[in-house]
């Protein structure tokens, strides 16, 4: 066991279970604030390499706003800050010298609606790509059809690649939004909810993916689907009013989850 | 544990507890009954024995029904998944039971018929009280969410084997005594082999019961004292 997880078990705030996985991300003592309120109340954690992480808890446990800090999207908004630290391959995100365009490169995120550029399919790919590097046409053919096979998307429009983004289906339009992540050749790859709004065939694909995806990727998802946490993570993390109460193998927290409120948030007991 | 949101997801497992508690019910009474009427060479009640056996095959089909429903309706996690599962696997073994039960009645015409001396199922008798006990004690147990109760169920079981064991002499020896008594000792012998496979029944129960309630498995080694694979006729 790390020193990290060491003092965590001291700490007894959370539970640790399983070998630790190498760690592509560090959370330490995270402390998040909306103007005066106190969002996130000192989270500590690691994110495995490789690894798909589920974040799961009710609505306003601040499970998504530990998502907005892992690329600093809050930094958008006035009176949102972040104290304590977020280490990316052991480098301090929240640092003020970090660049937040390069962060945003290296740690990509798809959200709960379908949110495709208005511009046609393969510039919806190619627009990425273009903000941090400039291809020669034939180049960025390559990757844009790279992209739409990494999303699982490509056999559905590649005949239609100048066809509108918001021409596609729901699920094509998620998969899209992969594919414009994947793009840019992120590391990790954020996923706010990223089938709530889907049906269960699309749902299915996107779960797919997912699993194809985490042999490149470390990958975090947030969502209120328990069954979808349980299905497609590889660690668990039950969030609630703002602190993280158990993290633990996936298998483990959905069959023999050791805090009580785990427990009665994942059995539908919660009151 | 707190309740549900929904209330009818707490009435379901309600339901499936209150199957695996009658089941248990019906299983003590089948045990203690196909004992009885052995040991008094009861025909009436070895046949009410038999026809018990019926109700348990049924009330098992009712319960994998519901919670193959339960499954697919609610998508049970953590305790509640458990708890599902676990019910499945307690009902087979209580069926087993009664399926035992229903044998050790059904031989009760055959010992009944020769001229078996009361005295040799005295041993038996002793061995049957020693399973009933189990066998009510361990829902029991488990209604009433006592774990370690349940862990030391199995060292309970070993003191069966040993009876076991013990009864398996004692028979051998009135047959060897007189040829005479081959016919009904025989049939006490299986008897006696049904009521150990109870026991062992009864510690699957045990066990389960104990992953149901704590999430954790009990160690799989338990000593096993069945040493009648050595027992020789001297």
């Amino acid at each position: 066991m790390n020193d990290l997880a060491h003092s965590r078990l001291l700490e007894g705030r959370v539970t640790m279970t399983g070998i630790e996985p190498a760690a592509k991300m560090e959370i330490r003592n995270l402390r998040f604030y909306y103007a005066e309120t106190l969002a996130l109340k000192g989270i500590t954690l690691a994110l495995g390499e490789r690894k798909v992480t589920a974040f799961i808890g009710p609505s306003g446990c601040g499970k998504s706003t530990l998502l907005r800090v892992f690329n600093r999207i809050y930094d958008l908004y006035p009176n949102q800050r972040a104290e304590g630290e977020v280490l990316l391959d052991g480098k301090d995100i929240l640092d003020r010298s970090q660049d937040v365009n390069l962060l945003r490169a290296r740690v990509g995120m798809v959200f709960q609606k379908p949110t495709p550029f208005p511009m046609s399919i393969y510039e919806n790919i190619a627009f990425g790509i273009r903000l941090h590097k400039r291809l020669a046409k034939a180049e960025m053919d390559g990757r844009v059809e790279e992209a739409l096979r990494r999303a699982a998307l490509w056999s559905e429009v590649k005949d239609k690649l100048h066809a509108s983004g918001l021409s596609l289906s729901g699920g094509q339009q998620q998969r899209l939004c992969i594919a414009r992540t994947v793009a840019v050749k992120p590391e990790v790859i954020l996923l706010d909810e990223p089938a709530s709004a889907l049906d269960p065939i699309s749902t299915s694909k996107i779960e797919e993916l997912i699993d194809e995806l985490k042999a490149e990727y470390t990958i975090v998802i947030v969502t209120h689907n328990m069954q979808q946490a349980a299905r497609v993570s590889d660690q668990t993390a039950f969030m609630y009013l703002g602190e993280l109460i158990e993290f633990g193998d996936t298998e483990q927290i959905f069959t023999a989850p050791r805090d009580k409120r785990t427990q009665d948030y994942i059995t539908g007991r919660f009151g | 544990m707190p309740e549900h949101i929904v209330t009818s997801f707490d009435d379901e497992l309600n339901e499936i507890d209150g199957l695996i508690r009658s089941m248990g019910d019906t299983a003590s009474a089948m045990v203690g009954q196909a004992t009885r009427a052995l040991i008094e060479s009861d025909d009436i009640l070895s046949r009410h024995v038999i026809s018990e056996d019926m109700v348990m095959d049924a009330r098992q089909r009712e319960l994998d029904d519901k919670a193959i429903t339960l499954i697919a309706r609610r998508q049970p996690m953590a305790a509640d998944l458990r708890a599902v599962v676990g019910a499945i696997r307690m009902a087979a073994d209580l069926e087993r039971i009664g399926d035992l039960a229903k044998n050790i009645a059904k031989r009760v015409g055959a010992v009944g018929e020769t001229v078996a001396p009361r005295h040799y199922s005295h041993s038996i008798e002793t061995m049957a009280e020693m399973v009933l006990e189990q066998v009510a004690g361990v829902i029991e147990r488990y209604q009433d969410r006592a774990p370690e109760a349940l862990r030391e169920m199995r060292a309970d079981d070993e003191k069966i084997d040993i009876q076991y064991t013990a009864i398996f002499r004692e028979l051998l020896t009135y047959m060897m005594e007189d040829p005479r008594n081959i016919t009904a000792c025989t049939h006490l012998l299986f008897c006696a082999k049904n009521l150990e496979r109870i026991g062992d029944h009864v510690t699957n129960i045990a066990e389960n019961a104990y992953y149901v309630i704590t999430g954790s498995q009990l160690p799989p080694y338990r000593p096993k004292q069945d040493e009648t694979m050595s027992v020789l006729a001297e």
